[in-house]
């Protein structure tokens, strides 16, 4: 298996296959977010989107500027495929790029390898940079005015839950899935 | 399965104007917007976002749904913040609200303020809407790359939103061919179960699409460091430059963006009343 946690040194450098790695991610968090998403039954058009694991997993396996610009501009990119623009919301964007940079910084320290593994990890990486890095869509109160109350339970609450169950079960198998192959390429 | 960004505004005015354009009117206009509480203002610049959001020339028939859908949450997310705040307004003192009457059962005391507060808000919204659509749809997909590059983001992240665009319609494609593959081993993505069941059931699609994504990306990188990628400076073949309409739009916009600053400041631009709700 390949080495334990990625090189802080390179961590954020921005080279080619940076910028092509993130530009996938973008590109995969949009398509599959727009294609792919699970209602919850009785809310008001909430969904699990399977997608939103490929943000903390693309920060998780190459690191925080890759997993910002999967955040960032595949959110932006999903509001423009969607119609509402990919600045009408920018607060939830840079909200989505915060989870993949936390990912990346994350992947750097010992937590990459939680318990001894390098799977529960990624993880436990996914979940915790999720939950922390969407703590940005509290700015709803001054961006849209909204009160705390409503920026806790109908903003935060409303897509923590349903992200945080999308990468604890998806950055695990995307992780298991990408290990091996890691190896193969040399990386 | 074709996915690719709808340029549904094409050939329109807007459409014709310099892509830098309607990314500054969106980033003036979100700055601008959240500073202002007097609804009066807020009507003022939903009349004057709609007026530019009609020189976009995007067909009603095509947004309708988008429209509605946008609606139909800003509504949902005013409802909700009256009721989860009971008719607080921050930075206001409750004592002195006009109470109007009381939601049975959760108790939620709606007053001329609360009101006043959720009809501003849903200008706002609206008001951003109008200012995103045509940013969705009058920006041609080719030149937001070079927009951003020209507007001072650094050029290796303008490449990569470029990359991205041009990822899409192959990604799209991987997609329908994983989820034909798939299909043929007897797979079926609308199986019934709940949301944690079909999450589970998307593992065969997102797996696959994405590990072929990256290991196929190899080839790409390859390209860009035969090709000395960000090695000097990169140039972009579509050439912007600010015609006359585009500097008088720009003007415009960012006259009003300096008012409403000074209203804001100025602590002209709070939150306006209905007269009507108040009592005689």
């Amino acid at each position: 298996m390949a080495t334990t946690q990625l090189d802080r040194s390179r961590l954020w450098e921005v080279s080619s296959r940076v910028i092509v790695y993130a530009a996938i991610g973008a590109a995969l968090y949009g398509v599959l977010g727009w294609l792919i998403n699970v209602p919850i039954p009785g809310s008001n058009n909430v969904s699990v989107r399977p997608a939103f694991a490929l943000v903390p997993f693309f920060g998780w396996a190459f690191g925080p500027i890759v997993g910002l610009f999967t955040g960032l501009v595949g959110n932006a990119l999903l509001d423009q495929l969607s119609g509402y623009g990919g600045l009408t919301a920018w607060n939830w964007s840079i909200a989505n790029g915060l989870v993949g940079l936390l990912a990346g910084v994350f992947a750097a320290t010992p937590m990459a390898n939680a318990l001894g593994n390098r799977i529960v990890g990624a993880a436990v990486i996914g979940v915790l940079s999720t939950i922390i890095g969407l703590l940005f869509v509290f700015t709803d109160i001054i961006v849209f005015g909204n009160s705390l109350q409503a920026a806790l339970t109908g903003s935060y609450g409303f897509v923590v839950v349903p992200d945080v169950i999308a990468a604890v079960i998806l950055v695990p198998i995307l992780a298991a899935a990408w290990e091996p192959l890691k190896a193969s390429l040399g990386r | 399965m074709i996915i690719t960004p709808r340029y549904l505004g094409r050939g329109s005015w807007l459409a014709r104007r310099d892509p830098r354009v309607p990314i500054l009117i969106g980033v003036m206009a979100a700055l601008g917007v959240i500073q202002v509480w007097d609804v009066r203002i807020v009507v003022v610049l939903f009349v004057l976002a709609i007026t530019y959001y009609r020189t976009a020339g995007i067909p009603w028939r095509a947004v309708r749904r988008q429209w509605a859908f946008a609606l139909a949450f800003v509504s949902f997310l005013v409802v909700l913040n009256t009721i989860l705040t009971t008719g607080e307004i921050a930075a206001l003192d409750p004592s002195t609200f006009h109470a109007l009457f009381t939601i049975p059962v959760i108790g939620t005391k709606v007053s001329a303020e609360s009101l006043s507060y959720g009809a501003t808000q849903m200008m706002r919204f609206a008001t951003f809407i109008a200012i995103g659509f045509p940013m969705a749809y009058a920006i041609a997909p080719a030149d937001l790359g070079a927009a951003l590059a020209r507007l001072g983001i650094p050029g290796k992240f303008a490449f990569g939103v470029d990359l991205t665009w041009r990822f899409i319609p192959s990604l799209a494609g991987d997609l329908q061919e994983t989820i034909d593959a798939q299909r043929v081993r007897g797979y079926e993505w609308d199986r019934g179960g709940g949301p944690i069941t079909k999450l589970r059931r998307s593992v065969p699609l997102v797996v696959p699409l994405t590990m072929n994504a990256i290991v196929g990306a190899e080839d790409t990188i390859d390209a860009m460091d035969l090709r000395a990628f960000g090695a000097t400076k990169r140039t972009w073949l579509r050439h912007l430059v600010f015609d006359r309409a585009d500097r008088l739009l720009l003007l415009f916009t960012f006259a009003i963006f300096v008012a409403i600053t000074i209203l804001g400041f100025s602590g002209n631009a709070k939150l306006f009343v209905f007269p009507f709700l108040l009592p005689a």
